[in-house]
């Protein structure tokens, strides 16, 4: 599409400079004909695009926010409209509120450990040579693994029955933690499993911003006396400043979004919600409850949250990257 | 510039033609495969299913051919659920909107209720022994083909043996015997299950304890608490619920278990890491199928008394979906399929089915397991010594739609001492409430 059509009609001369138009004429498309070419250019390349957004993202959101504010249950009909009841109802459901803190609990072990743990290991990949760039594709294997193979997996591992409990054993540790079954370690075991599926991400993410890293300012710092840490905190983590971005505001959403792996590994338990997370919940509550308008005020109320946020961190960490 | 401008026109225009026939053709190949296979006067049907050891992906391909060659006209397409939760996974394609036209031991509650289900008349359930089991608002909306004494306590002998236990415990003072003495040998008392997807696995113990201590005296119990006459607190629940409790806290019940899944915890059991593993009559399929390296024996969950008590589930069979392309068909087709003698047979050799239908006679030289299993049940139905299986009725008065899961939570944490009976009992009380807002 040329600058002449794409620019709207009496908004001055063109990009490319007053005078004639690349066509040597110097005369334009009629105003009636540039509006329809853009409207069909909209339907060609805009429409089907928005058409999908619009029915598989913003429609439904939209349905499940009006079905949050109804008791809608297949189950128990008729549907009736509650207002925000729902709403109330939820902060005051201890299963709800124990979803919530287990969700906060995963999300900051998630964001953090991988993070700092991304950043050491992009440290130490970041050179060249065959090994090191074999190491990269090994640390981010797991990223392409499927979350549900991914739970099979360390559910094997981290079982009273498994690998790491019979190595143990045979140690000659007489009682090894339970690791999945200990009510008090089975959230840390799931936040430990997906920070080791999203290391990788974050890897690859610290060893991009590392590749941006100016090999003059090291060299300058380095000149002017600044030891290895040093040229670390003052030039390289500055420099690493958007890939923090990146990284964080994905681990979060990540964080937020955990359903996979508890329904695989511990089913929200052991016990009552020991390690429900709050998509966990929805789905519970939507679905094996049939409380479909509870759910639904259930994940409106995540969305926001997620929403919300991330604008913050977004917002927090962007202005960092500015006045560094 | 006329001539440009109109093939970049025509281009788009071609563009969006495309879109939309591309748009319009997939509807069209969308609505066609749903409803037929593209023989004529074929209609193709979804069937929900599920596998487990006992019930592999054969078992039902075979079983789905032998109704399909019964009843012409009929495409079986299957659907396996993604784990024994074969509930969950149906609500969830309920919710969507594509729940299966035929489903097998699915619990109908809920479904009946919103009308998805079509009921069962009369005249489609004269071959069953009982044919107006667990049903909702008077109408039967699952086939109630199988009987299945839940739980019963398989043992290992040889364990009894090594810690002196000369006869299979018949009160619960003589289980509690029993358990002193396996742990003084070093034996784990119990085999429990309850980990990963499968948390109901935690439930039998519990189920076990409220058929002695609640049910016998008040059969209908459950459907009390719906009307709002009992209460989880009330005595007669709390006693089950502490026996469970004591049990664990005695370090009868082995905690690893709640990071076994049901596959894990009977593979446990056969590992020879408890002597004791109450569960489904299914097991008595699997023990003479892949005898482990002991002998099993059978006993029922003893009461105080000593007098027998079974808790039993008689369903298990096809629900019909109200929307289903031909609901008739649809039933023919389920019928033919729980009917067929084959089916039963197979059912039993890999399910350890009791089958409650008329005239049905099991297949010969079933195994031992299965056989003393299948003659406790005729001794307790001898002795109207039966009672509901809790959490697992289905009918009017059953629990409340996704209850059943809180209450394998909060068995779980009557396990690790997160909870004792009456915290569990109030948790209960909260939660059915809660379900029924």
């Amino acid at each position: 599409m040329s600058a002449t059509l794409a620019r709207p009609a009496g908004a001055g001369p063109s990009k490319a400079g007053p005078g004639p138009s690349k066509t040597g004429r110097g005369t334009r498309p009629p105003r009636g004909g540039r509006r329809v070419t853009k409207a069909l250019h909209f339907l060609t390349f805009g429409a089907p695009g928005m058409i999908v957004y619009l029915l598989l993202v913003l429609v439904p959101i939209a349905m499940t926010v009006r079905a949050g504010f109804t008791n809608r249950n297949p189950a128990n009909p008729p549907t009736h409209w509650v207002g925000l009841r729902n709403y109330r109802d939820l902060l005051h459901d201890p299963a709800f509120t124990g979803a919530l803190r287990n969700t906060l609990i995963v999300t900051v072990i998630v964001t953090v450990a991988a993070n700092v743990l991304g950043l050491f290991i992009a440290q130490l990949l970041d050179r060249s040579g065959w090994l090191y760039n074999a190491l990269r594709s090994v640390f981010f294997t797991p990223v392409v693994l499927s979350s549900v193979v991914v739970s099979v997996m360390w559910q094997a591992i981290l079982s009273d029955d498994g690998l790491l409990a019979s190595a143990l054993r045979g140690l000659g540790v007489e009682d090894p933690p339970g690791w999945l079954s200990d009510p008090d370690l089975a959230l840390y075991s799931v936040a430990f499993i997906i920070t080791w599926q999203v290391l990788g991400f974050c890897v690859v993410v610290y060893l991009a911003g590392l590749a941006a890293v100016s090999t003059e300012l090291l060299e300058a710092a380095e000149m002017d006396g600044a030891g290895r840490l040093s040229r670390f905190r003052h030039v390289t983590w500055p420099m690493l400043a958007p890939a923090v971005t990146i990284n964080t505001v994905m681990l979060l959403i990540t964080g937020f979004k955990t359903y996979d792996q508890i329904q695989v590994i511990t089913n929200g338990g052991p016990g009552s919600g020991t390690t429900s997370t709050i998509a966990f919940e929805v789905v519970q509550t939507t679905f094996t409850g049939n409380h479909i308008g509870y759910g639904s005020a259930m994940a409106t109320l995540m969305l926001m949250i997620i929403a919300a946020i991330s604008v913050v961190a977004l917002r927090f960490l962007q202005r960092r990257e500015v006045t560094q | 510039m006329r001539t440009r401008t109109s093939g970049r026109t025509g281009a788009v225009l071609g563009a969006v033609a495309i879109t939309t026939a591309f748009a319009l053709s997939g509807c069209a190949a969308g609505g066609d495969t749903a409803k037929s296979d593209g023989t004529k006067g074929n209609v193709t049907m979804s069937f929900l299913t599920f596998e487990t050891p006992n019930l592999t992906a054969k078992y039902w391909d075979d079983a789905i051919a032998r109704a399909s060659a019964k009843v012409p006209g009929v495409t079986i397409k299957k659907l396996v659920a993604p784990s024994a939760d074969r509930v969950a996974y149906a609500k969830q394609l309920a919710a969507s909107g594509q729940l299966p036209d035929i489903m097998i031991a699915v619990s109908p509650n809920g479904f009946a209720q919103a009308g998805q289900l079509a009921p069962w008349t009369d005249a489609e359930l004269t071959e069953f022994i009982a044919p107006h089991s667990n049903p909702i608002g008077g109408k039967v909306y699952q086939l109630p083909y199988n009987t299945q004494p839940t739980p019963l306590v398989y043992y290992n002998k040889s364990d009894f043996a090594a810690a002196g236990i000369t006869a299979p415990p018949k009160t619960y003072a003589e289980l509690l015997d029993a358990g002193a003495k396996l742990k003084a040998k070093g034996i784990n008392p119990f085999v429990v299950g309850g980990g990963g997807k499968d948390t109901w696995a935690d439930m039998f113990p519990l189920i076990g304890a409220v058929a002695t201590d609640t049910y016998k005296q008040t059969p209908d119990w459950l459907s009390q608490k719906a009307a709002g006459k009992t209460k989880f607190t009330d005595p007669a629940f709390t006693k089950a619920a502490a026996k469970v409790a004591d049990l664990a806290k005695s370090g009868y019940i082995d905690t690893a278990g709640l990071s076994r899944a049901y596959t894990d915890v009977e593979q446990a059991f056969r590992d020879n890491k408890g002597a004791m593993y109450p569960m489904g009559s299914w097991f008595a399929a699997s023990a003479d199928a892949q005898k482990p390296g002991f002998d099993v024996g059978v006993f029922p969950w003893p009461s105080d008394d000593g007098s027998l008590v079974v808790p039993a589930y008689t369903g298990g069979g096809m629900s019909v979906s109200a929307k289903a392309p031909k609901v008739d068909l649809a039933k023919k087709w389920a019928l033919a399929f729980m009917l067929d003698k084959t089916s039963l047979d197979n059912s039993v050799k890999t399910d350890g089915s009791i089958i409650a239908l008329k005239n049905y006679t099991p297949p010969p030289g079933m195994g031992p397991v299965y056989t003393a299993t299948a003659e406790l049940y005729r001794q307790a139905v001898e002795q109207n010594a039966i009672v509901d299986a809790f959490s697992i009725e289905t009918g009017d008065g059953s629990m409340p739609a996704g209850l059943p899961d809180k209450a394998a939570a909060g068995v779980a944490d009557l396990i690790t001492g997160r909870k004792n009976a009456d915290q569990f009992a109030s948790f209960l009380d909260q939660e059915w409430a809660k379900a029924n807002r």
